[in-house]
């Protein structure tokens, strides 16, 4: 069908020149970072790679930002899911200003959020004193880092899945609720299996974001190193002490976290797409 | 089941879809809610099922007030314009939704379940397709699956919005057929929307005419095509001649013929006839000059024709049998005067 259109087909220099350009731009600003940082991080040999990341500071730091991302990531699918279908299914007062609030973290810059939270919660902040009476600390500590990370990532699940759910309507909802089914079979059984690929990869781009995230998290984490310090916070500090082995050696956990995001995607929207097609 | 409206209203922000519908469909009866977009037929059959809540008005199942039964206990079989089946779901799973997501208690075992799915199958002629999916049918067969889909909850009333709607000519006579064959076999009260006459008519045992958020008329398909209630319905079933006409003391004069109406015998003043053209006989002129037309052209239809004719109050169509065209020496082109049988006719508002 394509070839036999030679009025779609541009000329052949339009094409090197265009591919050429795609080549040229993805070589510039994605291959070849992503080969100098493995170049880095493996200068010094296998050894050194292996002995930066083995290292009670490292490990400390992957494991906070496991832990942040396995409860704020699983926070914002509850959230995205309960916002997107109260979005696209229903007409209330306020719908627009809920759409905007959503995407509120997405227009504003990493650091004035995490600058927020450390205003609200911080020793000087307006719950500052409450919270030290009653000897809860969540800025420079677990909680904060939680927070900031919901916050930053909050909108990924939910815009999502606005768009699927608007574009399959309420009509097999109704269906459900006429057949008998009570409000959580409909959702359980009707809408959730209908978005199922779009909420796995918005979960997916949720969960990248939510341990990557550095300016929020780097406002309220405080940098103590071994006990606040995520992956990315961990990096800074590691090249900063000009550290650049075992810098480079962290960053490329998360490069590959990155990639792994990626390929997950692209499986996802294959998947998605024969499903559709059956 | 006996299903009353009272008095129902309904806005869509500044538009009203139901104006004041007092409607009662009768146990076991297939009506049909007929009229042009907009009219509020839709809006009708979604306020009876549940799906919308009236501003004002009452619904009744059985002479109990319907906001007090839950949607589950409503048990309303509804057919969707686009069908709405479940996407993810195989037909017979489809099928089996209304009966798997019934409180444990109330559940069939698995095996009925499985058995009624077969049945609906076998009922909508759909056998040996329970395993695929709904994007894998066409359009009469997923239409077949919804319905299947709502009788598996052994509605008390089937709801059915524009059943036909999305499918083509031949499928939609056909299913059309079948939809009646299947009502007279179990006879469930059932509600069909729709705005084509002749499937109104071809199927419903009564017809309720709207438009405008009220109903028009209600009655059988012959009572509404015999008498027509409003000037709406005359001109919505199409094909009669819409003449305006002046009438004195209850008498009309209608392109020259003198008709009596059912208006009071004291009204005078302009009004509207409508006359089908199988009631209007041509002739040769006889010396009137308010009765005469020219024919402009001449369709046979079988043993009748097509007259156009063109008369000093406007343009009328008329169907007579041609031989009294040959005894009364009428051809195109030639003169001929207008003999108005029958019409119905209404003061100009």
């Amino acid at each position: 069908m394509r070839a036999e259109r030679p009025s779609l087909i541009d000329p052949w220099p339009v094409r090197i020149v265009v591919g050429a350009l795609i080549v040229g731009f993805v070589g510039l600003f994605l291959a070849l970072p992503l080969y100098t940082l493995f170049a880095q991080a493996f200068a010094k040999g296998v050894d050194a790679y292996l002995r930066a990341i083995d290292e009670p500071a490292a490990w400390a730091a992957i494991k906070l930002t496991l832990t942040v991302a396995a409860i704020a990531v699983p926070l914002n699918v509850v959230f995205g899911l309960a916002a997107s279908w109260c979005i696209a299914k229903f007409e209330f007062r306020g719908k627009q200003l809920l759409t905007t609030l959503i995407d509120l973290p997405f227009s504003v810059s990493p650091v004035i959020s995490g600058l927020i939270f450390v205003l609200l919660f911080g020793l000087q902040g307006w719950l500052g004193p409450w919270l030290r009476s009653h000897d809860v600390q969540i800025i420079f500590a677990l909680p904060g880092i939680v927070l900031a990370t919901v916050f930053v990532t909050f909108p990924f699940v939910a815009r999502e899945l606005i768009p699927i759910m608007e574009a399959q309507g309420t009509q097999e909802e109704e269906a459900a609720r006429l057949l008998g089914a009570s409000g959580w079979q409909t959702f359980r059984r009707v809408t959730l299996p209908n978005v199922k690929w779009g909420l796995l990869y918005g979960v997916l781009l949720c969960n990248a974001r939510a341990m990557g995230e550095f300016g929020a998290v780097s406002v309220v984490s405080g940098h103590v190193r071994g006990r606040t310090n995520t992956m990315p916070l961990h990096v800074e500090i590691l090249y900063n002490e000009y550290n650049l082995t075992a810098a480079f050696a962290v960053a490329s956990l998360l490069a590959l976290l990155a990639l792994a995001t990626l390929a997950a995607k692209a499986a996802l929207e294959w998947r998605g797409r024969t499903e559709i097609a059956s | 089941m006996t299903i009353e409206a009272l008095g129902l209203e309904k806005r869509f922000g500044s538009f009203a879809a139901l104006r004041g519908v007092d409607l009662k469909v009768e146990p076991g009866e297939l009506l049909a809610l007929l009229g042009p977009s907009g009219s509020g037929k839709t809006t009708l059959l979604r306020s009876i099922a549940g799906l919308e809540t009236v501003d004002r008005g009452q619904i009744l199942y059985e002479g109990i007030d319907a906001d007090t039964i839950s949607l589950r206990d409503r048990r309303v079989g509804f057919v969707f314009q686009h069908y709405a089946l479940f996407r993810h779901m195989t037909i017979a799973d489809n099928i089996a939704f209304g009966l798997k997501v019934r409180p444990r208690r109330e559940r069939p075992p698995r095996a009925e379940i499985n058995a009624r799915v077969e049945q609906l199958l076998e009922l909508v002629q759909l056998g040996g397709l329970g395993g695929r999916f709904p994007a894998q049918l066409s359009g009469g067969q997923r239409q077949r699956v919804a319905l299947a889909r709502a009788l598996a909850i052994e509605p008390r009333v089937l709801l059915l919005d524009e059943p036909f709607g999305a499918l083509d000519a031949r499928v939609r006579k056909e299913l059309r057929r079948w939809l009646r064959r299947l009502h007279e076999e179990i006879h469930v009260t059932t509600i069909f929307v729709t705005h084509d006459q002749d499937e109104a008519f071809e199927l419903a045992d009564r017809v309720v005419v709207m438009n405008d958020g009220k109903i028009e008329q209600i009655g059988s398909p012959a009572e509404i095509y015999d008498q027509p209630a409003t000037e709406f319905v005359y001109e919505f079933l199409g094909g009669a001649n819409r003449l305006p006409c002046h009438v004195e003391g209850g008498v009309a004069l209608i392109a020259g013929t003198r008709l009596t109406t059912d208006l009071p015998r004291d009204f005078t003043g302009d009004a509207v006839a409508f006359v089908r053209p199988h009631e209007i006989g041509v002739a040769r002129p006889n010396g009137h000059i308010d009765d005469v037309a020219q024919v402009r052209s001449i369709l046979p239809i079988g043993p009748d024709a097509r007259l156009d004719l063109e008369h000093v109050s406007g343009h009328i169509e008329a169907l007579v049998p041609r031989e009294s065209l040959d005894a009364a020496g009428i051809g195109v082109g030639s003169r001929c005067a207008v003999r108005i049988a029958r019409a119905r006719v209404f003061p100009t508002s």
